[in-house]
């Protein structure tokens, strides 16, 4: 009781560092990370509904780790997608296609670690979802149950591919569905290539959405298409669509009033859709975190970013400024100056110490460290 | 060969654009990533060793992914540590003690995926190395084998973890020996507290570091002791030492790439940095304010705007594409296209034409 006592007349921060030193836990370490004030913010599949309803906006950005699921939350992204792109930006493959349904769930719980208020997808990678509906099934569980997610997205438009997400739905998982330009396909694509440039494929875009949203998905990404077919996909949807690669698209009103005078025939259907609420043509963005950081951006190594993506930042050239700065430091012998040499010796050890290695005969170290004592001492009151 | 010579005679960028289209492979996809002009240009044992007996300090930073590998890789620096800070940088765990020995492999693969010039040195994470010295090699084997990495680095210096260093090495396996504060031992160390200030404590550092290097280790890294404990440890030995949080009379240093860059420093949510850490950059600020760029732009409309919306449908094709959904009876559907591509072409001009492949 007595010490407990002795401890609440310290000064707080003596207090503080007290308890700091007495244990590891959580909370008195270093890395203990931002904690939000107030639990159960997490975005909401109803949330989303309401802001597709109201026309308002909903951002998408991809996330691989605990940091930038951070910044993620931090910016107030709306969803955060653990994609297998993955298998690309952090793991330096040239295919979406090595990643593992492993590798993809400790992605998807370090991101859960650092994001607590986005909504949390995560992606199916290839190969863990094709050979059956039940093993498409047990896939989707994982994710959740392992990873820590709030739902799935799954690529493709085939029927497999839709049986395998109404039987996912089914097992109450919520699924966003992604057709298009299908990353995982490209063997049968023959490369990452725009899709819907004719009118077969087009109208194959719009259809395949439709019936992802009949089995239950509550959202559709459409990548690289040519902007009308989004277009044409996001309003025959009743459910958002998530673009990348796949236009701006305009709000119901905008389009009304730049578009051509309609046929007759059509006179009823833009009457109606004038009245409808702006965004329910609205179609959203995703990126991906790495692209629109220009997180590998170097004029030496000038990494090809996909054209459709806008970076917002050089992240790649300020990370290169401070690494060589970092290494230049280090081999001029200014860094760690004495504002980073923090760890002391009172000089009573100190010279204990130096007589101890001198017993073990290690003199040129005793010397050393009497120098590196005085020496610190020198520049400290320099300062 | 009509098609050859007929591919020899178009202009190269069409050339380029052709050979593209038609395949998928590596080099004419987006993701190649830079290749270094020359092979083996990696960092070998003995060029360190050199520069350690010319006195040129030694640069170390830690890597977890491609990216970041890369990074170091372009800054010239000259080791590369998968360091199983993983745990706490990557993966948000407040220690360094729950990631495993797969998940650091999958670290280890990316790093090496990216640098092809640092010499690659990956962690022995907690649990993989202490259990016997067979367990140890065991674990060593599978980071160079499995994991692609140069050397490896292990924690502590009590007799068992030397006795194990002394077997990895003469199974052929380079190893760094870290001693001073060893994170993963922070259950007995009552926390992340630095070591050495007290004489015993002092005289320990030097004497297991010795011990290490008596075993084989290449190079031994200092964590947080004073530095006149770290000035005595690197005079004692004849092999260079790296420090984090031991003061500048180290043989080199080496820090977390997320500290260093201030990956996480917000001003809402500032992370403690740890204080023998210099940051060189305010990463987290840019990452901040970029993203709320993004949203501010996807939310008010203006992102993407034509210069982001690269794939067009020729004109033809745009009304078969609207007769077809009006054969649907997507009469909604079909006017929400037309009036898209109006505004495309509007918005574009005549430069849309010319970009289309």
């Amino acid at each position: 009781m007595a010490f407990l006592h002795r401890l609440s007349k310290a000064s707080s921060v003596a207090g503080a560092r007290l308890i700091r030193r007495l244990s590891n836990v959580p909370e008195n370490t270093v890395y203990g990370g931002p904690k939000p004030q107030t639990s159960n913010q997490r975005t909401t599949l109803n949330q989303l509904r309401q802001k597709y309803k109201k026309g308002e906006p909903i951002t998408v950005v991809t996330a691989y780790d605990y940091p930038s699921a951070v910044h993620l939350d931090t910016a107030g992204i709306d969803i955060c997608l653990v994609g297998d792109s993955a298998s690309m930006v952090v793991h330096g493959h040239d295919t979406t296609l090595p990643i593992s349904l492993d590798e993809m769930l400790v992605h998807c719980r370090a991101v859960a670690r650092g994001a607590t208020r986005p909504l949390l997808v995560g992606d199916l990678p290839f190969g863990t979802y094709e050979t059956s509906t039940s093993q498409a099934v047990d896939t989707a569980v994982r994710v959740l149950k392992e990873g820590g997610m709030d739902a799935i997205k799954l690529e493709g438009g085939s029927p497999s591919r839709i049986t395998a997400a109404k039987a996912i739905v089914e097992a109450g998982i919520a699924v966003i569905g992604h057709v298009g330009l299908t990353p995982q396909a490209i063997s049968v694509l023959g490369g990452f290539r725009p899709q819907g440039r004719n009118v077969a494929s087009a109208v194959k875009v719009v259809e395949t959405a439709m019936a992802l949203q009949e089995v239950g998905c509550f959202s559709v990404v459409l990548e690289c298409v040519p902007a009308p077919v989004a277009a044409a996909a996001t309003s025959a949807l009743q459910i958002p669509t998530i673009g990348i690669g796949a236009g701006p698209f305009c709000s119901g009103q905008k389009m009304i009033v730049t578009s051509l005078r309609p046929p007759i025939g059509l006179m009823n259907e833009f009457v109606s859709c004038h009245r409808r609420e702006k965004l329910r043509f609205m179609q959203y963005q995703v990126l991906v975190y790495h692209d629109l950081l220009g997180m590998l951006q170097h004029p030496h190594h000038a990494k090809v970013t996909p054209k459709f993506c806008k970076q917002y930042a050089q992240v790649g050239d300020v990370i290169n400024k401070a690494l060589l700065e970092y290494k230049e430091e280090v081999t001029n012998g200014t860094f760690p100056g004495p504002s980073h040499t923090p760890y002391k010796m009172n000089p009573k050890d100190e010279n204990a110490f130096t007589k101890e290695l001198q017993k073990m005969g290690l003199d040129a170290a005793a010397s050393a460290a009497t120098e590196a004592a005085a020496e610190l001492e020198k520049t400290n009151t320099q300062q």
